[in-house]
């Protein structure tokens, strides 16, 4: 059985920790993963994502289109940049949450009528892929556990609690305080629960 | 993470490539290491960086990859084992040394990793820099995931001394940039102990009748090498049954392996993992007994041209399938649909899977989508010296020439679209090719050219046409960006610095004593964040005939941030006081930080002497804002030098902890 998860997100938002913690995870409890990720000249508030592979069988860096069993999105336009990654009614988390590209905004600086692309539209494009969609109001729900850096953690634990997802939440308690600051690690353990309990 | 990589009791761990580059290279007691960053190997540098205090390395962050390479080639034969890691046009910057080192050979084990960067994800070109290896004589091997790479960087040092050459370990972006569980092995450590390079008594100087004795032994080198490689662990042969077998080296090993399985095919693989010299022999053997073979390798036909070459002899009716077949592409990266529409065509299997047409049915999906470009971060010091300067050239946009160069600031170059007076995307070559091509502008146009260079590319390449700028008094504009850091590839150090790794205090190279010392008499420094004020300086210098440098100084933000979390200080953002805002959008215009956007409902103000201001106002995000300032500066109703109540834009009540993974 192989797991494929997308992650995607603007540079800077943190998304590198929810592959480590899941990379750490599986090698802690004896899973095959390979990720691919985006590093250098993309992260510069430009998009990027990472692959996550789980599971035998698993070589290629890369999820085939069409074949993510879930696509994790910190921000709701790369969720929908990403579609062709999804399986057919695959598991979509996405972050409640726009970070506006300079571009749009230059577009509304010379016509300041037209609005900005909204959750709802993503949202009825993502739909035409999976109806499985989880909104999360990650930012909320991280100021709330303590510490608004941790709406990573926040959408990993929601992932965590959906079909295939191949960790436990017990597994992912354990390895959160590795990998994050010491002065941390209660806010993102709360951070997970909270998301994982929405 | 960094505590597995020099971890001395587990036995795998969760590894990025780079960093099981730098395990493998710890376990092979590697002394010496020197850089100049560059992606996809930059964090081969970072890592070293964070240990290299532990681990009694000693390490130097070079100002070129040149002369990186010199460092380490001196190193291995002074008596150390040494490894160097540098992007796939670092070594074209490295090369003049790099061809002569194929000719001396080296000592101690002496390893060079290069990244190949196929969809040029961080790069200027698509090279592909395996022939720089035949064209050296210098052996290759090519790893297809992380954990050949630990284990190919161990062998390369075990080569390279068995044969006294450099070796070469090349990767591609897609190979650096992935992360898997990689096993560990011990780290048997010696302590670093100078040796005595006169009792050696080996001689690297080529020249004439030198060379020519070097270059008869070079060859003779490369054939026992091939026989080496005839044997070795790295090529493998997966038996298949199909009559159509399957070459591969890199990263499509990945691919090939997966395809395979889907489509529920039994190729006959040879996976090639050294790939300077070839083993003939293997692959004689190999194609033999079969009708075809496909060969499956990103960028050039490398292996293809080779394997034709060899089978015109061992098995002349062969049939090959890749680049000159055309049945794939010597352009970009390859991925898993690519393989398997290619596989699906040659040995004839009905698949219901239609990956293109997934492909087109997202891209309908994705037409509402706008683009998403990297841009200067929130609190970059380039966006407001490009913002004076987009002042600066107001209204004669259309009588300046702007020559980009690498580094950050190459990001005005794919925004150009929102800063259209700058022509960001006039013209970029490679690393201070901003000067030279500036130069040759200035001879050749009537428009007035202005360079723009970045503090670590100034070091790197800047100085020989800075020294031309100067000595032939060109009519040339050069705006030096001094972030004080190497920003691009990840904030490292650099002669401006004044600090290297382990954090010991450097000689520190100020760029003004530099250009005073090549005898330009036009120097000016502005401080960038001080926006307004840099635009006259930047309009005299339009005026003026000759040269004249601008250092257009502030820090990199993120460098910035990461100092302001080790001192234990916060970030205080800004934010838009929405009842007062005049709506006129002058704090984005030609500005365009990630942090400010337009808010979505209307609203209005009546100001002081009842004048109606209704519109969208701006909105500035707590989250991202860094702090700068320069939007208060930018701002007509904010005075920032004696702020008060009535600004529009105000220092937010609460501050933001700096994320600890920046």
């Amino acid at each position: 059985m192989t797991y494929n998860l997308m992650t995607c997100g603007v540079g800077g938002q943190g998304l590198m920790l929810v592959s480590n913690v899941i990379g750490i995870a599986c090698a802690e409890f004896g899973l095959n993963i390979r990720t691919a990720e985006t590093h250098g000249l993309a992260q510069r508030s430009g998009s990027i994502y990472t692959h996550i592979r789980v599971g035998e069988g698993v070589y290629s860096p890369l999820i085939p289109y069409g074949e993510a069993d879930a696509l994790l999105g910190m921000e709701a336009i790369e969720t929908l940049r990403y579609i062709e990654f999804l399986k057919p009614k695959g598991v979509i988390i996405m972050n409640n949450y726009r970070w506006q590209p300079v571009q749009s905004t230059d577009e509304r600086v010379k016509n300041p009528e037209n609005s900005y692309l909204t959750i709802d539209t993503i949202v009825a494009q993502l739909t035409k892929v999976s109806s499985n969609i989880h909104i999360v109001d990650a930012s909320e729900i991280a100021t709330r556990a303590g510490n608004p850096l941790t709406s990573n953690l926040v959408l990993l634990g929601a992932l965590a609690k959906t079909e295939g997802f191949p960790i436990k939440l017990s597994q992912l308690q354990e390895i959160v305080p590795k990998v994050v600051p010491k002065k941390a690690i209660d806010a993102n353990l709360k951070a997970l629960l909270m998301g994982y309990e929405t | 993470m960094l505590s597995d990589v020099i971890s001395k009791d587990k036995t795998q761990a969760f590894l990025f490539c780079n960093e099981a580059i730098v395990r493998g290279a710890l376990e092979s007691d590697v002394k010496v290491v020197a850089f100049y960053p560059g992606s996809p190997v930059s964090e081969i540098l970072d890592t070293f960086y964070q240990i290299s205090n532990d681990f009694d390395i000693k390490m130097e962050i070079a100002t070129n990859e040149k002369v990186a390479l010199e460092i380490v080639a001196g190193a291995s034969m002074g008596g150390q084992r040494s490894l160097i890691a540098m992007k796939s046009v670092g070594l074209n910057v490295a090369s003049d040394t790099f061809f002569s080192l194929g000719y001396t050979g080296v000592n101690k084990g002496c390893v060079l990793v290069f990244a190949d960067d196929p969809f040029c994800h961080s790069s200027q070109s698509e090279e592909d820099g395996r022939f720089f290896a035949s064209n050296s004589y210098i052996p290759m091997l090519e790893p297809t995931d992380p954990v050949e790479a630990k284990r190919m960087t161990k062998a390369a040092f075990d080569i390279s001394e068995k044969f006294q050459t450099i070796v070469l370990v090349r990767t591609t972006t897609r190979i650096n940039h992935q992360s898997t569980v990689v096993p560990l092995e011990p780290l048997n450590r010696t302590e670093f102990r100078k040796a005595s390079f006169r009792e050696f008594n080996r001689k690297y100087a080529t020249v004439g009748l030198k060379a020519r004795a070097f270059k008869l032994k070079m060859l003779e080198r490369r054939e026992r090498i091939r026989e080496d490689f005839e044997e070795s662990e790295f090529n493998t042969i997966i038996e298949g049954t199909a009559n159509i077998g399957v070459i591969v080296s890199g990263v499509s090993y990945n691919y090939v392996r997966e395809v395979s399985n889907k489509l529920e095919i039994n190729p006959p693989i040879l996976k090639l993992g050294t790939t300077y010299p070839l083993p003939k022999n293997l692959i004689s053997s190999f194609i033999k007994d079969l009708e075809g073979v496909i060969v499956v390798e990103e960028l050039s036909p490398y292996l293809e041209i080779q394997l034709k070459a060899i089978a015109k002899d061992s098995n002349p009716n062969l049939k090959v399938y890749g680049k000159e077949s055309g049945h794939f592409s010597e352009a970009f990266e390859y991925n898993i649909p690519i393989v398997f529409n290619v596989f699906k065509e040659i040995y004839k299997i009905e698949t219901p899977i239609d990956y293109d047409a997934i492909v087109s049915r997202a891209d309908e999906l994705k037409s509402i989508l706008p683009v998403r470009i990297p841009v200067f971060c929130p609190g970059c010091p380039h966006r407001a010296t490009f913002w004076a300067l987009q002042k600066a050239v107001t209204g004669k946009s259309n009588q300046i020439a702007l020559i980009n160069d690498i580094g950050c600031y190459s990001m005005l170059l794919l925004n150009s679209e929102i800063y259209p007076k700058l022509h960001g995307d006039d013209l970029m070559l490679s690393m201070g090719a901003t000067l030279g091509s500036g130069s040759g502008i200035s001879l050749a146009a009537n428009e007035k050219v202005i360079s723009v260079i970045g503090d670590s590319t100034f070091f790197h390449a800047g100085l020989p046409g800075m020294i031309n700028i100067c000595h032939h008094n060109e009519n040339v504009i050069v705006i030096v960006l001094d972030n004080s850091v190497t920003a691009m590839t990840g904030q490292q150090t650099n002669p401006g610095t004044g600090y290297s790794p382990p954090n010991n205090p450097k000689n520190k190279i100020q760029i003004e004593d530099v250009l005073k010392g090549i005898g330009f008499k036009n120097i000016i420094i502005n401080d960038c964040f001080d926006a307004k004020n840099c635009i006259p300086s930047f309009k005299k210098a339009l005026e003026e005939p000759g040269p004249t440098v601008i250092i257009s100084r502030g820090p990199c933000a993120l460098w910035n941030d990461r100092r302001k979390r080790t001192r234990g200080e916060k970030i205080q953002p800004f934010y838009v006081d929405q009842d007062v805002c005049r709506k006129c959008h002058t704090c984005m215009k030609d500005f365009y930080c990630p942090a400010i956007s337009m808010d979505s409902q209307e609203k209005q103000y009546t100001d002081e002497n009842g004048k109606l201001w209704q519109g969208f106002s701006s909105y500035i995000s707590p989250e991202l804002c860094d702090g700068c300032g320069v939007c208060s500066i930018l701002c007509p109703y904010t005075n920032h030098e004696n702020r008060s109540e009535k600004d529009v834009i105000k220092f937010h009540e609460k501050q933001r902890e700096v994320r600890h993974d920046l």
